[in-house]
């Protein structure tokens, strides 16, 4: 169950995390809901005060305290009809969420951070079924591993909960979003679980976000470039070697067509600056599988929505609205 | 504000069956659409009616899936209650499991119009059981007593208001912590206080050492016997007005429940006007007061003119109903002049 021994206190979502769960929302008829993923950072313990004399104590990061953590969402999934991993009395269906989880996740580490719930012109409060949800999520996600004992500062479980409402004026000329992110706590031992609401930062909004620009850590597809003066030393020779060899090989066919990792050696290292047609070549190639890939998804698109047009005048007919 | 659009079929069946069926007097306040550019409305805005008021549940339908079951938004106030949570209220897990599994919610069909009325209902118990849980935590032990022996009564129903010395009942009373008598104000609805005056009821004398279990039964039946009472009199009034209509045309208007009002329309020559008979809850001891109201003349604003309420003209509670009409037909034949006069002397200024 939710205990004390951790707290999320921060929520923060990035920019494009954000819109796509908005426009998912807003290409939607109705209500929408789904997965949230990102993941979790335990945020250093808080400075001690030298004025405070009884703080310096407290504050300690004993074996005892609660870590507290800080959680980014990067990415959302919602399969785009409602109730779709609950049931009506709000149990999750675990097949469901290890489907979600598996995949979404591509080696990003990004984890099941809670779910998000939208519903057009309504109080952001949770309902009895989205408190349950969040209840049974946790639960699940907690009970699903029960092999590895739950260490004093391991990450929370999905404990997190997005709702999000909208309207709009009669002639659609404004459309208001809005959001509140809760986490769910449980507000005394044996007591009942509730959802407490936390301020969502949006990465990039606001001057707030000055700080991450100077703790910017790269995060790329493309698998380490090998240095010259590795490759002298031979460390991709034996059985070891080709294995991680063609490991980088795939990752870096997802970003590109048909670039050789040895390519990708020249890029690097003392005599790069020659290699500048190298370079393009990547790019354009780069270029290439993206259009690729978006042509795919034009074509998949078109189909998911033509399929959704023929569900719902389904349903229509089933529910008697024609 | 365009008008919303209607409900679809299956969630109005639902909705029509839950007010109509519903022996308590739930009502909907709001009906709108959550959909985008639909033909239909989704969610609205439910009173339940608790503790003599009304609390405000928000149902929420999904109109292009009108076949899942509804949710349920509670107000500000009931953060707290949470019905779905398994193990909620201090309830054993397997307990309230068990009663998920035969909720009306478990296995929802949209088809079956008693659905709401059921899962409604289902909920509003819960409720009161968590209300009478958040007073039974106030730590009184007067309170606590009170409430455990009179909690078996019937129709009980208690609420937390404000702070943590108020407690509801259907009659509510404010407790004080010394064994003294507590202080008791009753609570009437509206349509009570149609029926008879609410002012006048006299609470029985509290006895020291008193408590509420034994106080409680012989209001209730003092409190019986005066509705009772009132009930009867509706009789008499209804008599009063219906002997009327030999004299003065069948009613205009007239209250057909509790009979306190009937307007009949009177003319004497070319003037003509209404008489307003407003009936108190002490006829016959009390006469009614007539206020008579000109068709013709208005005042400078536009509006009807209307005599002072008339009380003082002759009257006997030991008349029998034609004769009591009789009379009051004799008095206004004399009246009607000095308001026609009255009139013109409006009009003119």
């Amino acid at each position: 169950m939710a205990d004390d021994s951790f707290l999320v206190e921060k929520i923060s979502i990035a920019g494009p995390a954000l819109a796509s769960i908005l426009q998912r929302f807003s290409s939607s008829p109705g209500d929408a809901d789904g997965f949230l993923f990102g993941h979790f950072t335990r945020l250093p313990p808080p400075d001690p005060h030298d004025d405070d004399p009884s703080s310096s104590y407290s504050v300690a990061p004993g074996p005892g305290s609660p870590t507290a953590f800080s959680a980014s969402i990067t990415g959302q999934f919602s399969s785009g009809a409602p109730m779709s991993f609950y049931d009506s009395i709000g149990r999750i269906d675990p097949h469901c969420v290890r489907r979600a989880t598996a995949s979404t996740e591509i080696g990003h580490g990004s984890v099941l951070l809670g779910w998000f719930s939208c519903r057009r012109r309504t109080t952001l409060r949770p309902s009895m079924r989205e408190l349950a949800v969040s209840n049974s999520l946790f639960k699940t996600l907690t009970l699903g591993t029960p092999s590895v004992p739950k260490l004093q500062d391991s990450p929370p479980a999905a404990s997190i909960f997005l709702l999000l409402s909208s309207s709009s004026t009669e002639n659609q000329s404004i459309h208001t979003h809005e959001y509140r992110a809760f986490v769910l706590r449980k507000k005394s031992p044996g007591g009942a679980c509730v959802l407490e609401p936390t301020s969502l930062h949006i990465v990039n909004i606001g001057p707030d976000f000055r700080g991450q620009y100077g703790s910017f850590l790269p995060e790329s597809m493309l698998p380490l470039m090998p240095c010259g003066a590795e490759d002298d030393l031979g460390w991709r020779e034996g059985l070891r070697g080709l294995q991680e060899a063609g490991a980088a090989q795939r990752l870096l066919g997802l970003a590109t067509e048909g670039f050789k990792m040895e390519q990708l050696a020249h890029l690097v290292g003392p005599g790069g600056a020659e290699y500048v047609s190298e370079l393009e070549d990547l790019y354009r190639k780069m270029l290439l599988k993206l259009e690729r890939l978006a042509s795919l998804v034009e074509k998949s698109s078109a189909k998911v929505l033509e399929q959704e047009n023929k569900n719902s005048k389904m349903r229509c007919r089933l529910a008697g609205l024609e | 504000m365009v008008a919303e659009p209607p409900l679809p079929p299956a969630i109005s069946a639902q909705l029509k069956y839950l007010l109509v069926h519903c022996p308590l007097p739930f009502r909907v306040e709001q009906i709108w659409s959550g959909c985008k550019n639909s033909r239909f409305s989704d969610r609205f805005t439910l009173l339940v009616p608790f503790c003599l008021d009304y609390i405000k549940w928000d149902v929420i339908y999904n109109a292009f899936f009108p076949f899942v079951a509804p949710d349920i938004v509670f107000s500000q106030e009931d953060e707290e209650f949470c019905p779905l949570l398994p193990g909620f209220d201090g309830e054993g897990e397997p307990e309230s499991e068990a009663w998920l599994k035969c909720s009306s919610l478990w296995d929802w069909n949209s088809k079956d119009p008693s659905r709401l009325l059921k899962l409604v209902n289902e909920i509003r118990d819960l409720y009161i059981q968590h209300q009478r849980k958040r007073v039974g935590k106030i730590d009184d032990a007067r309170l606590k007593f009170e409430i455990n022996t009179i909690l078996s009564r019937e129709g009980i129903e208690v609420c937390l208001i404000s702070g943590l010395d108020k407690v509801v009942f259907p009659i509510s009373r404010k407790y004080s912590s010394s064994p003294s008598a507590p202080r008791i104000k009753l609570v009437a609805s509206s349509q009570l206080k149609d029926l008879f005056s609410v002012e006048d009821v006299k609470l029985p004398s509290w006895v020291d050492g008193m408590c509420m279990a034994e106080y409680l039964p012989s209001l209730e039946d003092t409190l019986n016997i005066q509705i009772m009472e009132a009930v009867a009199s509706i009789g008499g009034r209804r008599r009063f007005i219906e002997a009327l209509a030999p004299k003065f045309g069948r009613p205009l208007e007239a209250d057909p429940i509790f009979c306190r009002r009937a307007t009949f329309l009177a003319v004497t020559g070319v003037f003509t006007f209404l008489v307003h008979f407003s009936l108190s809850a002490q006829f016959p001891k009390l006469q009614p007061t007539l206020t008579l109201q000109s068709s013709q003349h208005f005042n400078s604003q536009g509006a009807p003119i209307l005599s002072l309420p008339l009380s003082d003209y002759p009257w006997s509670p030991r008349w029998d109903a034609p004769e009591m009409a009789e009379r009051i037909f004799e008095f206004l034949v004399k009246e009607c002049i000095n308001f026609k006069k009255y009139c013109f002397d409006a009009v003119a200024q």
